[in-house]
């Protein structure tokens, strides 16, 4: 959607650069005007020689005709290369991609790659290129780039770009904050470094390096020009990432399914019992079949301790690293998919410890997808009435005055999905939209609808939908809807035949589907 | 005076039209063509009114004093009709007619907002008694010429405008933004100040002007009351009270689909429609079900798109019923499940539509509490407080789609909170809708009162919908601020539940 991919640029792009770093190196950022190529090179650039251009072309799906992809569009970025000739970017870098090389600052020569792992929740990726000779010759020059995570407040950092002829640019800055935030899918927070500077925008790109003294202390995650914030993907979220690659199957990062409220106010405290200097937060919402509620985590519990670890009344703990950092990080940045966890809390005036294991919640595992790359989106068409489950792309891709009507009431499913999940739905299947067709005759303006039934049979998600559709009645389907008209007769037959219609026709259409 | 913008879209507005100050002429006919005797037209008066504009930001205060001027005319004794729009909010209405500069202090005898037509007196009537009232003709032919009388922005002195029928149809009535009805289109000009004029043909009344488009979106194009409308309007208050438009509350959907008319059993007659929602507070709540198909009412069978044949004139079913008054039945001929039934309804008003549409001469409903301002969520309270929280725009937009009013009559908003030491920590809660108070399921701002008086607890505890926190308050903290928050922020009495 062209909205979503606006959004991109902003979250990421202010900052930039084109990448033509020669392997030369330069030690300090004045180095004398850009040489060109091939001339002397002024000075020596340490880190220069661990970096690689990464061009990607990036093509996602429509999601209005899910059928079809959306115009091809180039990013390009400053990729880390890292040891066995691998080679790190954000994973919004390589997002919906079609084609990706890898390309040497200083020669031009490029080098086809693809996607070893990619966790777009932490928002990196691995790449890699398969062994030959090209591959040989291109790495040779290479030297992997050693990840830092010792970064601490007020420590200087560098973030890298390169020029036009490859010379290096760097943009020195200070850390000044560490918090946690969400990236750039729906979902928990992760660890992120905040800086106050000026980043000198050299071009559009979707990775760019943050070093120091020559190691990896992280990504370019955003920069808001107008404010001059600069945000970092950081070391710690790195290595976790790495090291989960590491081990051949990759897990992701762990979270506990909870939600937690403040204990400032001291009314409240009161209310919940709590004594006027004791820590702890009051745990909200416990989401179904997560880490929390496994562990036996219940709504209302005071939450006191993770791992040793004490939480405040603001629902932080004291990292030894950072200092006062939300406890999300606890679980989500310093631990693993299955880890033990042990959590400390108080239930009716009582302390109670609670062990449990840490598990992640997969994309899928959602009624609302929360994102969706590389793949399709899955639909149906039944002779003209186009079924989709719905994702959080498909919601965010209308503007803020088209949210009204059925967007906001599929909107607002998406945010409290808990009623429906409980009706036993997987997904949530929806009219899309109304293709004209004979059999579709008076269904036009319609669009938005949540399917309840067809044919008298729960719809839990699309595979449901594709079994219904085998069982007319008289040869007429009929379709249960949660809004007005609430019910759609559509006859067998017909349908059939404008299916056949449909297929290479003028909506040109391959696939009267996508299930998988 | 102030330029008062009563009509929220592309309306009409009221603007300010000068009055006439000194005795004029009985203008002369500017053409002979129109048949319009100039006496006739001293019982078209100017209607000025002072405006008290509700504030619904903060409700304990008395509101934007503001004003407007619009037309009305005689049409019995001591008996103008105008359009509600024109003295809506009114602390002061006077009239003046065209040939006498004295001002007449007057009254709301009766309003309909729902079809924007109001019924004043003088207060002292005598004034006018020798002058005579307009008389009523019915609906005009398309492409015959009218003439539009008033008192419109341009000058001081009355005004005429000619202009022809343009189009007959059932349209929204700008004023409360919910309601609609016929509705005819002129192309005489009808410019702000025209409001409340009457439409002339042959000398007879065929419609009261109300509304319009700017002209940047159409040209040309005005909306006058018809008489239908204004004939049921003064039917309904016969009785000395005005009961309203009642409705089927029933959404119908066409049966255009082959396998609808095949699945639903419709002939190929192309009569009846689908019944695609039903209000179960409506009218026909506990009749109809979704699915059914409408057969007729009153014997005026019902096309497939919704359509009846009804004087002549292919009109939307409803207006059947939007001539009749509350308690009169209609005959429903439907068909369930491929049998034909029969039943006859007693119509009733909608209740809950009201809260959707703008609402006029009331004062704003509130309860505060320790700084916590609680309102009922209506229109007038989403406009005013700019609502942007998720929650309170999707109980507002789907009130009736996700049928709400059911559990919820009357939402209500905690709709601000008056910054104190007590209430600190929860200012950021602005802006949500009350579930519960103290145990006590919150169905209307009378229920918070209810809410807070039960004191058996050391603290007044709200429940938020959809907020992942209860705000709490120490009731002994909460009562001692009270009375200092209500000094402070200047608000004399901590709630105003209506007359009732």
């Amino acid at each position: 959607m062209k909205l979503s991919q606006i959004l991109l640029f902003l979250a990421l792009g202010a900052a930039t650069l084109p990448a033509q770093t020669a392997l030369p190196e330069a030690a300090k950022k004045k180095r004398a005007p850009a040489a060109p190529e091939g001339a002397a090179v002024p000075q020596q650039v340490v880190q220069s020689n661990s970096l690689v251009k990464v061009n990607a072309t990036s093509q996602p799906y429509s999601l209005h005709m899910p059928w079809q992809k959306e115009t091809p569009s180039g990013r390009r970025g400053l990729g880390v290369v890292l040891t066995g000739n691998r080679v790190l970017v954000t994973g919004q870098m390589v997002a919906d991609a079609t084609y990706i090389e890898l390309e040497l600052p200083a020669t031009g020569q490029k080098l086809p790659a693809k996607v070893l792992a990619v966790d777009y929740e932490a928002n990196l990726a691995l790449l890699e290129s398969a062994p030959s000779d090209k591959q040989q010759a291109f790495f040779a020059g290479l030297k992997p780039m050693a990840v830092d995570s010792g970064t601490r407040i007020e420590d200087k950092v560098d973030i890298l770009q390169t020029g036009r002829v490859g010379e290096l640019i760097k943009s020195e800055l200070k850390i000044g904050k560490v918090l946690t935030r969400r990236y750039n899918v729906e979902g928990s927070g992760f660890l992120v470094y905040e800086a106050n500077n000026i980043v000198r925008s050299e071009a559009n790109s979707f990775t760019l390096p943050v070093v120091k003294g020559g190691k990896l202390v992280g990504l370019l995650l955003s920069y808001d020009s107008k404010n001059q914030v600069t945000t970092i993907l950081p070391a710690p979220i790195i290595e976790h990432f790495l090291k989960d690659v590491a081990d051949g199957s990759y897990e992701g990062f762990p979270s506990l399914g909870m939600e937690l409220q403040a204990t400032l106010d001291e009314q409240f405290r009161d209310y919940l019992g709590l004594k006027p200097d004791a820590p702890g937060v009051l745990i909200s919402m416990v989401m179904k079949g997560g880490s929390a509620e496994k562990s036996g985590m219940k709504k209302g519990d005071i939450l006191v301790a993770i791992n040793g670890f004490a939480i405040d009344s603001r629902g932080d703990y004291k990292d030894p690293q950072f200092g006062a950092l939300s406890s999300s990080h606890l679980v989500r940045g310093r631990a693993y998919v299955g880890d033990k966890v042990e959590i400390k809390v108080i239930r009716d005036g009582k302390e109670v410890t609670l062990n449990g294991e840490l598990t992640r919640r997969k994309p899928d595992d959602y009624l609302v997808l929360p994102y969706l790359f590389d793949k399709g989106p899955r639909y149906l068409l039944m002779g003209g009435l186009l079924f989709q489950e719905l994702s959080r792309p498909y919601l965010d891709a209308f503007g803020e005055d088209q949210r009204g009507g059925a967007i906001l009431r599929l909107t607002r499913i998406a945010l409290h999905p808990d009623k429906y999940e409980e009706e036993g739905r997987k997904k949530l299947v929806f009219l899309s939209l109304v293709l004209p067709t004979p059999s579709t005759q008076g269904y036009e303006k319609l669009g938005g609808q949540v399917v309840n039934k067809v044919n008298g049979k729960a719809i839990n998600d699309l595979n449901d939908l594709a079994d219904a559709f085998k069982n007319a009645k008289d040869s007429v389907h009929v379709v249960e809807l949660n809004d007005f008209p609430h019910i759609l007769y559509l006859d067998s037959f017909n349908a059939e035949r404008d299916n056949m219609r449909l297929l290479g026709g003028a909506y040109r259409i391959g696939s009267l589907k996508r299930l998988e | 005076m102030n330029i008062r913008p009563l009509l929220s879209l592309l309306a009409l507005a009221l603007l300010p039209s000068a009055l006439s100050a000194q005795p004029v002429p009985a203008p002369p006919a500017a053409n002979q063509a129109i048949d319009t005797a100039s006496g006739a037209w001293e019982g078209i008066v100017n209607i000025d009114v002072s405006v008290l504009m509700p504030d619904y930001r903060e409700p304990w205060n008395a509101g934007q004093p503001s004003g407007g001027s619009g037309t009305g005319f005689l049409i019995g004794k001591n008996r103008f009709l105008t359009n509600a729009h024109v003295v809506s909010n009114a602390t002061r209405i006077l009239i003046r007619t065209t040939n006498d500069p004295e001002p007449h202090p007057a009254k709301i005898v009766h309003i309909a907002h729902d079809c924007d037509l109001a019924l004043i007196e003088a207060e002292d009537g005598s004034h006018f008694d020798k002058l005579k009232p307009l008389e009523f003709g019915g609906i005009p032919q398309l492409n015959t010429e009218v003439i539009a009388i008033g008192y419109p922005i341009g000058g001081d002195r009355i005004s005429v405008t000619r202009g022809v029928v343009s189009r007959i149809d059932f349209r929204p009535y700008s004023h409360t933004s919910v309601d609609s009805h016929l509705a005819i289109q002129v192309d005489a000009a009808i410019n702000p100040g025209n409001s409340g004029g009457p439409v002339l043909q042959e000398g007879k009344v065929v419609g009261v002007a109300f509304q319009g488009f700017s002209g940047r979106v159409a040209q040309n194009v005005g909306y006058m009351i018809p008489v239908p409308v204004i004939k049921r309007f003064l039917k309904d208050i016969e009785d000395g009270r005005y009961d309203h438009y009642v409705d089927l509350a029933a959404s119908d959907f066409p049966i255009e689909n082959p396998a609808q008319a095949k699945a639903l059993g419709t002939g190929s007659d192309g009569v009846g429609v689908m019944v695609g929602d039903v209000e179960p507070q409506g009218s026909v709540g506990d009749l109809l079900k979704i699915g059914d198909v409408i057969l007729s009412i009153d014997e005026n069978p019902v096309m497939n798109n919704g359509l009846v044949r009804f004087e002549g004139e292919l009109m939307d079913m409803n207006e059947i019923v939007e001539r009749k008054f509350a308690g009169d039945t209609i005959k429903l001929k439907y068909m369930r499940a491929g049998k034909k039934l029969e039943a006859t309804v007693t119509l009733k008003r909608f209740d809950p539509y009201v809260r959707l549409g703008a609402q006029y001469n009331q004062r704003p409903r509130y309860i505060v509490n320790a700084g916590l301002v609680f309102q009922p969520l209506d229109r007038n309270l989403m406009d005013a407080h700019q609502m942007r929280d998720d929650t309170v725009n999707y109980v507002f937009d789907n009130f009736l789609t996700d049928k709400l009013y059911v559990e919820r009559p009357e939402p209500v908003v905690l709709t601000n909170v008056l910054p104190d030491e007590v209430n600190t920590w929860i200012t950021p809660y602005a802006h949500s809708i009350v579930d519960e108070i103290n145990g006590v399921k919150i169905k209307s701002l009378k229920d918070v009162q209810t809410a807070l008086a039960k004191k058996d607890k050391p603290f007044i505890e709200i429940i938020l919908l959809e907020k992942n926190r209860p705000l709490v308050l120490k009731r002994e903290l909460a009562e001692a601020a009270h009375k200092r928050i209500m000094q402070t922020y200047n608000i004399l009495e901590d709630s105003y539940l209506g007359d009732e």
